[in-house]
């Protein structure tokens, strides 16, 4: 049996989490039902007739189709050039942040500040350096020493592929750094000193202190880089605009909007999301796995 | 206290009974600086005239307007009345969500007469099992711009010579482009990508080919003809002359700025009034000049590159009050034919428009008439889109990833084919 007292603070605990249930109830786990509904039908969005429940016909039409495997592939690539890149360089340059005395806030802040521009101001940037007459070619050049190659950043499929992972790499590699310097400035200084009473070396703190101790930003910061590259779709979007080849960069976000937007199959849009909320469940779920399987404390 | 409370609700009463007589419609269109002004002069001479309509004008870009307007149908909240590129309203009618034209609300004894008054055939992609779902507010075909500074500067007379053909074209597009090694610098002449159903389905029609046989079940009909025109397009982009390529930004948007950049490019009537607002020195010039559309030397069907049109609709779902003064709304702003080609450069194909001094006299309106008379409409179909991406997929291929045309008509045409099972 509870006591009083604690049914009294279970009933107000209920009523502070209300709002944020009632927000995500609205805002998130409706949505997220809904899409999964609306995956079950046939809809042409613009149809007035009702829409026909086909079961999961939809997820086996996508299964067969070339070009939602096309995407897969491009997600993937896009994903992994992504998020690896991310996390390396921003752990390598927390480190490197963290390690300095003067200009530190310099540092953070000019790192930072492409991740207060929106994803389509970032692009739009990006595509005027790399037109082939733009700054990219210029620098290319210059860093090749060749002269006059068009290095075909949009044109050429792979370059495409990369100049989407280095435009969402400099857009994002001063968010996760940020992430990861919060993390290096929790860990207590004694410890470390404590190693360096010890005798241990620079590096032999950075790998058996630092680096178990940074575990949990590092889960934090690889669940939140995976989220954001598999949901991205600006640059991607605008690239096409801009006339590079859809195919290598046709992510599955790109696929969901053009299938509902551009053949105004709903159905089978949602169905794509659905596959792609499922898989960032998954992937989100095996880090925090991984993350806790070896629980960090400083005590 | 009694009777202030009375006075309130007296007030209240009145107030519902003057907001409940308004009727409110809503305009959505796409953004045109130079219509704008003169349609926010026509709502506010039609609010004058009906006192008891409010009108929302609101404009959206290009690019997004389609999915601006597709999202607000189907949650039922779509304008009342609105206009985007036949081709994208095209599931509007087919599906129903646009009203019928009420010709007596346009001030037409009846549906025959507003067919008299347009141009045959301009009514067509509009119609639909015996029914008329929209008027023209524009209908545009593209012509070839010349800027003559640099043709002249080469030697070249296209007063009297200009490229007919597009092999000739191709030619002279080769000794007019620069280049920085690889980096063109100035294109000689630019497609107008990624609108392939206006100006690459034409190409291949020329050379005997056709998207879709005459019951739309199948696709890519005489593969040869698109080979050829895969071929010409793979010798255009940067794996062969390296003449032009998607990638640059949109021939179209340089030309008027004469910055060096572009020669020649593909544009409709109205870009003349854009070059006149955004470079008058070019435009009061001699040194332009629009030729034909061109064809291949070996065409066996010498069609021109296909118009589109942008068509006023009225919403279906909106009320039949709200409907009629949709019409006598749009009818009102339509009435003004030749101060839109005049002020904006649009062909509403009236025969009112045609006949006039204003139309006879303005420069170049007969090289774009020639050209229409031998144009097609752009493709109308559910798949329409899928279709152009699938096109604009084959073309980019073997542009800018070395595939051969043969594979890529292949692939073109087996998921094409897998386009049409689903309608």
């Amino acid at each position: 049996m509870r006591s009083g007292i604690e049914k009294k603070k279970a009933r107000w605990g209920w009523f502070f989490v209300l709002p944020a249930i009632a927000y995500f109830s609205i805002f998130s786990f409706y949505p997220i039902a809904n899409a999964f509904h609306t995956s079950l039908y046939r809809w042409n969005l613009l149809s007035l007739n009702p829409p026909r429940f086909v079961w999961f016909e939809n997820y086996l039409r996508l299964f067969q189709s070339e070009v939602f495997w096309n995407s897969v592939k491009a997600t993937a690539i896009f994903t992994v050039g992504t998020f690896v890149s991310l996390l390396i360089g921003s752990l390598a340059l927390s480190i490197l942040i963290f390690s300095r005395k003067r200009f530190r806030s310099f540092f953070q802040m000019a790192l930072y500040s492409p991740a207060v521009l929106s994803t389509v101001v970032a692009a739009t940037i990006w595509l005027l350096i790399l037109d082939p007459r733009g700054l990219g070619n210029t620098w290319m050049n210059a860093l090749m020493g060749t002269s006059g190659k068009d290095y075909q950043w949009f044109a050429n499929p792979d370059m495409s592929r990369i100049s989407t992972i280095l435009i969402y790499f400099w857009k994002y590699i001063g968010h996760f750094t940020i992430l990861f310097i919060a993390g290096l400035s929790s860990i207590p200084n004694t410890i470390l000193e404590a190693a360096t009473i010890d005798g241990a070396g620079s590096w032999k703190k950075y790998w058996r202190i630092t680096f178990p101790l940074l575990k949990p930003t590092v889960v934090l910061v690889c669940v939140l880089s995976l989220i954001q590259c598999m949901k991205s779709f600006s640059t991607q979007y605008l690239f096409v605009q801009s006339g590079a080849p859809k195919a290598p960069i046709d992510v599955l976000t790109l696929n969901i909007y053009n299938t509902a937007i551009r053949d105004h199959q709903i159905g089978r849009a949602s169905a794509i999301s659905v596959i792609l909320f499922l898989t960032l469940i998954l992937f989100s779920w095996a880090q925090l796995k991984l993350g806790r399987s070896e629980e960090v404390s400083f005590q | 206290m009694k009777l202030k409370g009375l006075f309130f609700v007296g007030i209240l009463l009145i107030c519902s009974i003057f907001a409940a007589s308004t009727i409110e419609l809503t305009v959505w269109t796409h953004e045109d600086p130079n219509r704008t002004l003169l349609e926010d002069r026509y709502i506010e001479e039609f609010q004058k005239l009906h006192p008891e309509v409010s009108i929302k004008r609101v404009t959206y870009p290009s690019a997004k307007i389609r999915e601006t307007v597709l999202t607000a149908f189907s949650a039922g909240k779509g304008p009342d009345i609105f206009n985007m590129e036949v081709q994208d309203e095209y599931p509007y009618i087919v599906n129903q969500r646009v009203a019928p034209v009420n010709p007596i609300a346009m001030g037409y004894k009846n549906v025959e007469e507003i067919y008299d008054a347009y141009l045959e055939g301009t009514l067509n992609p509009v119609s639909y099992q015996g029914k008329l779902y929209g008027v023209p507010l524009e209908i545009t075909n593209w012509c070839i711009f010349v800027n003559k500074r640099y043709t002249n500067a080469l030697g070249m007379d296209f007063d009297n010579n200009y490229p007919k053909t597009w092999e000739a074209l191709m030619e002279i597009a080769d000794q007019l482009t620069v280049r920085n090694g690889e980096i063109i610098t100035r294109r000689g002449f630019d497609f107008r990508y990624p609108y392939y159903l206006t100006f690459f389905i034409p190409m291949v029609e020329q050379l005997g080919g056709y998207l879709l046989n005459e019951d739309g079940t199948e696709a890519i009909i005489n593969e040869k003809a698109w080979i050829d025109v895969l071929t010409f397009m793979k010798e255009w982009g940067p794996s062969g002359r390296n003449l032009g390529s998607p990638t640059y930004t949109a021939a179209r948007k340089n030309w008027n700025k004469d910055d060096g950049s572009i020669v020649m490019c593909e544009s409709g009537l109205y870009q003349i009034l854009r070059l006149k607002s955004e470079n008058p020195d070019l435009f009061h010039s001699d040194d332009w000049m629009i030729i034909p559309w061109p064809t291949f030397e070996n065409a066996v069907n010498p069609v021109k590159g296909n118009y589109y049109g942008h068509y006023y609709m009225v919403n279906a779902q909106s009320s039949s009050e709200k409907q009629e003064w949709a019409w006598k709304l749009i009818a009102y702003m339509l009435q003004h034919t030749n101060e839109y080609f005049e002020q904006v450069g649009l062909i509403q194909p009236t025969y009112e428009l045609m006949d006039s001094a204003v139309f006879k006299e303005f420069p170049f309106a007969n090289v774009f008439m020639n050209d229409m008379s031998q144009a097609g409409c752009v493709l109308l179909h559910q798949a329409g889109p899928r279709l152009e991406e699938l096109i604009r997929e084959a073309v980019e291929s073997v542009m800018l990833s070395g595939v051969s045309p043969e594979n890529a008509v292949k692939t073109l045409k087996s998921k094409a084919t897998e386009v049409l099972e689903d309608y």
